[in-house]
């Protein structure tokens, strides 16, 4: 579904990105792990748009995707979950998801969509008159996975969602994401600082650092791989 | 610092050119205009010094020209002063009403100092028409003539405005050339690293815009002798502001002929296009410059003086540039005679009183997240100290409050025993703590020499000693033989390297290098250390925030692992990366369970 | 005593009159603000082109023939408004979008120089353009309501008196921003608008076209100040530099009000409306403006932030 082929790109002087190739077939959970500064974010910004690529090529669904304009991309079906978490902090959690529905197929599944998602994640329907910058981390971390399904996409990417998350919460809402992957059989891209826990529930394994991929392969082969830990830690 | 010949050459030629069109005008009309684009060449000057040089864009500059104005006419009408007293007078006043204008104003970011600039005139507008001063019209001296700078023939007063602008020049290229210009450039491209290398900015800004308010002043005053009639929109006006603003952008910013080519493009235009057309289309001064500025903005915004320049030499073959000392092959030859990164460099033995830089108890939070909680730590003499942790750690955090840049909620920070919370940046720099930043912001149009000067003020009494010091510092990081070359050609490894150099130039004795090593490759990445390696063997204590582990697991003598803000562990490379609780932070709390086979 | 009273009163009615023209102006200002983070120095010169759109629909497009003296000029204010609207949408294809958006907003700190330079531009030339279009005999948009009031009381011998037409152009104004505010909370092109006010980059990753939302932003924003403009001219004489005298009644409103906020701009004007008149009570009628410059002065260097929005400022 998505092939990413030999993408290089960076920030003014500086490249982040070198020469990497990722391939997400439909319907699996690839992960994508690494060290900080390895580029992981980046490569999301080049998938929706924000940063330019240098060099390579990205296709979705066979079509050139680096030709379409990053307001577009997700009416393609990508939905992207940032880091950060990024919600509408003045708008309502309602109006976040509404916004989140803007593309033709968002709209048109409103009414499933809406009744699922309330269903995966409840507190959003507890709290969805609240004004989002007043939400907790975990609860504005899941009203921003809530605001990507409402787009009713074909890929979600999520990009380090148990940042700055306490542990707990970070695992629940994990658990919430393994169920929704479950029931409704999501393609799902996955960017995570925490190893085994992406691995766990993946298909399949990229990991990153400085700017290349340095290893691949399922969970069994690269939890037993030191490199793994190498490649965070140098030594 | 006496000028060269070279830069007072072209001044000279100017003027001698300048004056001989002038003498040979008859026209009253043309003579005028004459003089007025020499009194708009020198506010468009008077503007520069603050805004091109700063980067701290002024619309309200007619309050300092107005004010001018107002005061010579005022004091001639009530107080019988000749203009040779007020222009002077007018000219401190000015000067003053910068000041204090500055101190306020410059604690306003962006926008709201935009905004407040363009308040000051138009409320002094008001005012102004308020006390009754619609119409003010000097009055004629027949008896004394020459005291009260009235003559008949208009080609004295471009005499006269030539005088003041050459004055203006000459005043603007010392500026220019001395620390007080660079110190103004290294606020406008990067004002936090500005500070870092030890840079008063409040106090800088302060004497730009007093001098700009001073030179304004006068030549404001001069304005109402040539006009010998003040109105309020006149001089305080919107388009007066407009028209600093726009000769200077026009014509080049942050130069010293720019304003002057903008004026005497500008102004001859307008005028001429006034007198032609002026009856049916008034206001077509107006249209003018606002097509100017529309056209300079969007095509060159900087102004036509750098795109001409840019364009002029990137025609020219390199070989034409500045002689560098290159090796016969045409290569530049690697950075000389640094022995490449060891490995595992063997412990040093430094005694425990040592500790140059103690950090007790530091905690700082933003909001409700706990950015630094309850950090501690000591830096060794001639150490190296790398601080890791996973994303969010707070180690940015931390060496903004190392560096002055973010006061704590609690804890100190001690450097040889005394406290440092609570001094600002350029004071901690004179202290002897030096910073690089991660995002690197040069003077691309400026050589490494140039650059990495700015560094050296805070320790140099003179800009000799300054260049001595830079130079030193270049030397150091081992790029003397490209000291010439621009720095917008530079690599990024060169480019790190400069940042490096600029810290030194203060002669730190401690170092805190924000990702020095992101975005070089391999090889580039080695060199750098071998570098870094080599300043801490020189006796600069470093502490260095880095992403690249293989780099750092080499380079550091140990490492503080921070987590959600606080300490995790302390020690050496081989115990911290093997260590469960540090793999934890990093991959997670699974993986470390599992990887305790 | 009642004398002071009946003073006071007028004062406040007359505040609150103007004060709902204003906040009609700020919201346009507001709206390109709160969206684009632009500071538009034209947006007074477009208020002057909306006041004459006005007063040539009114006049020579035949407005006043077919609607009356009483009806016409609100014809003609409200239709002064897309016409304005069009106009801006204009200028931000050609001129504006090339300093502001998704382009520049990913550059570091660039944009804003240029915005603020490029708007003077279009400033000077938009009011030394109308000196040569328009001429600068002063004009207005007469109407018979102007010269007529209606008495409110006498109430313990105190009577206050509202000018008929400026009680109409405050209505009118109320009613336009009523609307204009249910646009923006209740229709999802106003979620659009807002979400890429909050966050352009996740609005885009949410498939806002925001480059689009700031056309439309700044063509609404225009309308709507173009409307306040022409209801203004019921009133005042105008003349093509008229935007000069009010950009800082702008400004202070929409600074006031917190920049950002599109509904904090409607009472921040209130506020400044409120300031200009009362302060006629302890100050010469010349200075009221110069009071303004001091409020504004005050909440940029105490409390930039502004009072009445509810926004949650974007990083």
């Amino acid at each position: 579904m998505l092939s990413i082929d030999k993408l290089s790109a960076g920030y003014s002087a500086i490249p982040v990105l070198k020469d990497v190739s990722i391939k997400v077939e439909a319907g699996q959970f690839v992960a994508i792990v690494g060290p900080n500064g390895a580029g992981k974010t980046t490569l999301f910004k080049t998938i929706s748009g924000t940063v330019r690529p240098s060099a390579g090529s990205i296709t979705f669904e066979g079509a050139d995707l680096l030709s379409i304009q990053p307001s577009r991309r997700a009416h393609l079906g990508i939905a992207h979950v940032p880091e950060g978490r990024q919600v509408f902090a003045s708008l309502t959690v309602m109006e976040n998801l509404e916004v989140g529905a803007t593309t033709a197929a968002g709209q048109r599944n409103w009414k499933q969509n809406i009744e699922r998602i309330f269903e995966w994640l409840p507190v959003l329907a507890e709290r969805r008159e609240q004004l989002a910058g007043t939400l907790s981390g975990g609860q504005q971390q899941m009203l921003s996975i809530g605001r990507g399904l409402a787009s009713s996409p074909k890929l979600l990417m999520l990009d380090e969602p148990s940042m700055g998350l306490a542990p707990a919460i970070a695992d629940f809402i994990f658990d919430r994401l393994i169920e929704i992957r479950r029931q409704s059989g999501l393609t799902i891209l996955l960017v995570e600082q925490r190893v085994a826990e992406a691995l766990e529930s993946a298909d399949h394994g990229y990991v990153l650092e400085a700017g290349r991929v340095v290893l691949e392969g399922n969970n069994q082969t690269l939890r037993a791989d030191d490199r793994v830990r190498r490649a965070y830690l140098g030594m | 610092m006496m000028p060269s010949f070279r830069s007072l050459a072209p001044v000279l030629v100017f003027a001698i050119l300048y004056a001989a069109v002038s003498l040979s005008v008859t026209n009253s009309y043309y003579q005028l205009v004459m003089t007025l684009v020499l009194v708009w060449a020198v506010f468009g000057l008077s503007w520069n010094i603050l805004s091109g040089y700063t980067g701290l864009i002024s619309f309200g500059h007619a309050a300092f020209f107005g004010i001018g104005a107002y005061t010579t006419a005022l004091g001639q009408i009530y107080f019988d002063l000749s203009p040779w007293l007020l222009i002077p007078i007018a000219a401190m006043l000015g000067g003053l009403a910068g000041l204090l204008v500055g101190f306020p104003t410059f604690r306003l970011q962006g926008h709201y100092f935009a905004l407040a600039m363009l308040a000051y005139p138009l409320a002094i507008l008001y005012v102004v028409e308020w006390l009754g001063f619609q119409e003010v019209t000097l009055p004629i001296k027949r008896e004394n003539p020459f005291a009260y700078m009235q003559f008949s023939d208009g080609r004295i007063y471009t005499m006269l405005a030539l005088a003041m602008l050459i004055g203006t020049i000459l005043l603007t290229q010392w500026v220019e050339r001395s620390r007080f210009g660079m110190a103004l450039l290294a606020i406008k491209q990067n004002e936090a690293a500005a500070e870092a290398a030890g840079i008063n900015t409040l106090v800088w800004k302060l004497r730009a815009i007093t001098l700009s308010g001073a030179i304004a002043g006068a030549i404001g005053g001069f304005y109402a002798i040539v006009l010998l009639v003040v109105t309020p929109q006149s001089v305080f006006g919107m388009l007066v502001s407009a028209q600093a603003l726009t000769v200077a952008m026009f014509g080049g910013v942050g130069t010293v002929w720019g304003p002057v080519i903008g004026a005497v493009i500008l102004i001859p235009l307008a005028e001429t296009l006034n007198a032609e057309a002026g009856t049916r289309f008034p206001g077509i001064q107006g249209v003018i410059f606002g097509l100017a500025i529309i056209s300079v903005i969007l095509i060159a915004p900087e102004g036509l003086f750098w795109k001409v320049r840019d364009f002029l030499r990137k025609r020219r073959p390199t070989s034409q540039l500045e002689p560098e000392k290159t090796s016969p092959a045409g290569v530049a030859p690697p950075i000389a005679a640094i022995a490449p990164a060891t490995a595992g460099a063997p412990a040093k033995v430094i005694p425990p009183e040592d500790i140059i830089l103690e950090v007790r108890g530091l905690s700082r939070s933003f909001g409700g997240l706990k950015a630094v909680q309850d950090v501690s730590l000591q830096l060794r003499k001639h150490a190296i100290l790398g601080i890791i942790g996973p994303n969010g750690a707070g180690k940015t955090t931390l060496f903004n409050l190392l560096n002055g840049f973010l006061l704590p909620d609690a804890g100190e920070v001690l450097i040889d025993g005394h406290n440092m919370v609570g001094r600002k940046p350029h004071e901690l720099c004179e202290a002897g703590i030096g910073r690089t930043f991660q995002i690197m912001r040069p003077f691309l149009r400026m050589s490494i020499s140039d650059n990495v000067v700015v560094g050296a003020y805070v320790r140099a009494k003179t800009d000799l000693e300054a260049r001595k010091l830079a130079e030193g510092a270049i030397a150091r990081v081992g790029l003397s033989t490209i000291t010439h070359r621009m720095a917008g050609e530079l690599t990024t490894k060169e480019l790190r390297l400069m940042e490096l150099a600029r810290a030194l130039a203060s002669q730190p004795r401690i170092l805190l290098l924000d990702e020095t090593l992101a975005g070089l490759g391999h090889g580039e990445a080695d060199e750098v250390v071998g570098v870094i390696q080599r300043l801490a063997k020189e006796g600069v204590t470093i502490a260095i925030i880095e992403h690249t582990m293989q780099s750092m697991v080499r380079l550091v003598d140990s490492f503080v692992v921070l987590d959600h803000g606080a300490v995790l562990m302390e020690g050496e490379p081989e115990a911290v990366t093997r260590d469960m609780r540090v793999i934890e932070a990093y991959l997670g709390k699974k993986w470390a369970a599992h990887a305790q086979h | 005593m009642t004398q002071f009273l009946e003073g006071f009163l007028q004062a406040l009615v007359a505040g609150l009159l103007i004060g709902a023209i204003y906040g009609l102006m700020c919201v346009g200002l507001g709206l390109i603000f709160g969206v684009m983070r632009v500071i538009n120095f034209a947006h007074g010169d477009f208020m002057m082109l909306g006041m004459y759109a006005a007063f040539y629909c009114f006049t020579a497009l035949g407005v006043q023939t077919a609607f009356g003296n009483v009806v016409g000029p609100f014809v003609a204010i409200l239709l002064a408004g897309p016409i304005l609207a069009v106009f801006g949408y204009a200028v931000h294809r050609t001129l504006i979008s090339r300093v502001s958006g998704t382009r520049t907003s990913l550059l570091e700190g660039e944009g804003h120089y240029a915005q603020l330079v490029l708007t003077l531009g279009i400033a000077l030339i938009l009011q030394n353009g109308g000196l040569i279009v328009f001429g600068s005999v002063l004009a207005s948009i007469r109407t018979p309501l102007s010269s007529t009031a209606w008495e409110l009381g006498p109430f313990f011998d105190v009577s206050v008196f509202v000018n008929k037409a400026r009680g109409i152009d405050a209505v009118v104004s109320l009613m336009t921003m009523t609307l204009l505010a249910l646009l923006i909370t209740r229709s999802r092109l106003g979620k659009s608008l807002r979400a890429a006010a909050d966050n352009p980059v996740a609005a885009i990753y949410m498939g806002v076209d925001v480059d689009r939302a700031h056309r439309i932003a700044f063509a609404l924003g225009t309308g709507v100040t173009a409307i306040a403009g022409g209801l203004l001219a019921t009133n005042y004489p105008f003349q093509p530099f008229v935007g000069l005298e009010y950009v800082i009644v702008m400004y202070a409103g929409v600074v006031l009000g917190g920049m950002g906020s599109i509904i904090g701009a409607f009472w921040g004007g209130m506020t400044i409306g409120l300031v200009q008149q009362m302060s006629t009570i302890v100050l010469p009628t010349q200075l009221q403006n110069a009071a303004i410059f001091v409020v504004f002065l005050l909440i940029i260097f105490f409390r930039p932030q502004g009072f009445f929005g509810r926004m949650v400022e974007r990083t």
